[in-house]
């Protein structure tokens, strides 16, 4: 049990060191740096646009769509994980529940693209 | 006091901080971050229930991919701020009766779960197993998933596309 737990120090020094690494960095550019007086830090660099409007606004449906397909195929990965870890003890029944699962989902693929859910518009 | 206490009372103070912002934060987007602390931390006590595979796929899954999704969500509708605090309040107060019967129900639930004599053997090949049982008990809801996953995405697109033509 306990080796187990001592395989996830290394995770939790690397979060350790990925946390400080930011935190450092930026605190010492503030110690280091001049203090600034005047405004418009926040100002666009280099000529760039001029910030305008909201950006809270109504995006088109098509991005909640391409999520949604991302979603589906992701969980479709998470189910083949454990069917490719454990197939060799599950043999030839598997693979056809495993064919039936993905023929399904293809099934929504094609129906997406057949309803031009992929093509931008 | 062993490591192993340390870092539950982390993640489930992580859990319960999360969900409690995310009912305390009045922008939506607050709130998602929010419950992604959440989601983080329940998969650092999946870890710690050595459930490798859970853990993983609570990160994958919830933390990355529902997210994004309800990040989507959050994008598509119009932000009202037009309910005030005072409004919301006042149809407060009889929200607690459902409150305390899920409550009882919840802590029936657990009360009731008897917990294995002998202590479970830690997942070595925790996705293996997990895999034999799904493609052999579990087969049929199984492939009940790939059905609902179809009705979902079938049904989202005839939503979004209705609203476009």
């Amino acid at each position: 049990m306990n080796s187990f737990y001592n395989s996830y120090l290394l995770i939790i020094t690397f979060f350790i060191i990925a946390l400080s690494l930011p935190i450092l960095s930026l605190s010492i550019g503030k110690w280091l740096r001049p203090p600034s007086k005047e405004g418009g830090r926040g100002v666009s660099y280099e000529s760039g646009i001029e910030p305008f409007h909201d950006s809270r606004i109504q995006f088109s449906p098509q991005y909640y769509l391409f999520a949604l397909l991302f979603v589906i195929f992701d969980i479709e990965v998470i189910f083949l994980f454990p069917w490719a870890v454990a197939y060799g003890k599950l043999g030839m029944f598997a693979l056809i529940e495993m064919l039936i699962f993905t023929f399904m989902l293809c099934f929504g693929l094609i129906y997406a693209w057949k309803k031009k859910v992929l093509e931008w518009m | 006091m062993n490591g192993e206490v340390i870092f539950f009372v982390l993640f489930s103070l992580g859990a319960i901080i999360g969900a409690v912002f995310v009912l305390v934060f009045r922008k939506a987007v607050y709130a998602l971050l929010s419950a992604v602390l959440t989601f983080v931390s329940m998969s650092g006590l999946y870890i710690l229930l050595t459930a490798e595979f859970v853990a993983g796929v609570q990160l994958l899954i919830y933390s990355g991919a529902i997210t994004i999704l309800m990040l989507f969500a959050i994008m598509l509708t119009k932000q009202k701020t037009g309910t005030t605090r005072k409004r919301m309040i006042r149809f407060q107060w009889p929200v607690i009766i459902p409150i305390v019967l899920l409550m009882i129900i919840i802590f029936y639930g657990i009360h009731k779960v008897t917990p294995p004599r002998k202590p479970v053997s830690y997942g070595k090949n925790n996705t293996e197993q997990i895999g034999e049982l799904i493609f052999t008990q579990y087969m049929i809801p199984f492939e009940m998933i790939s059905v609902l996953l179809l009705a979902a995405l079938i049904g989202a697109i005839i939503l979004a596309k209705k609203e476009n033509t």
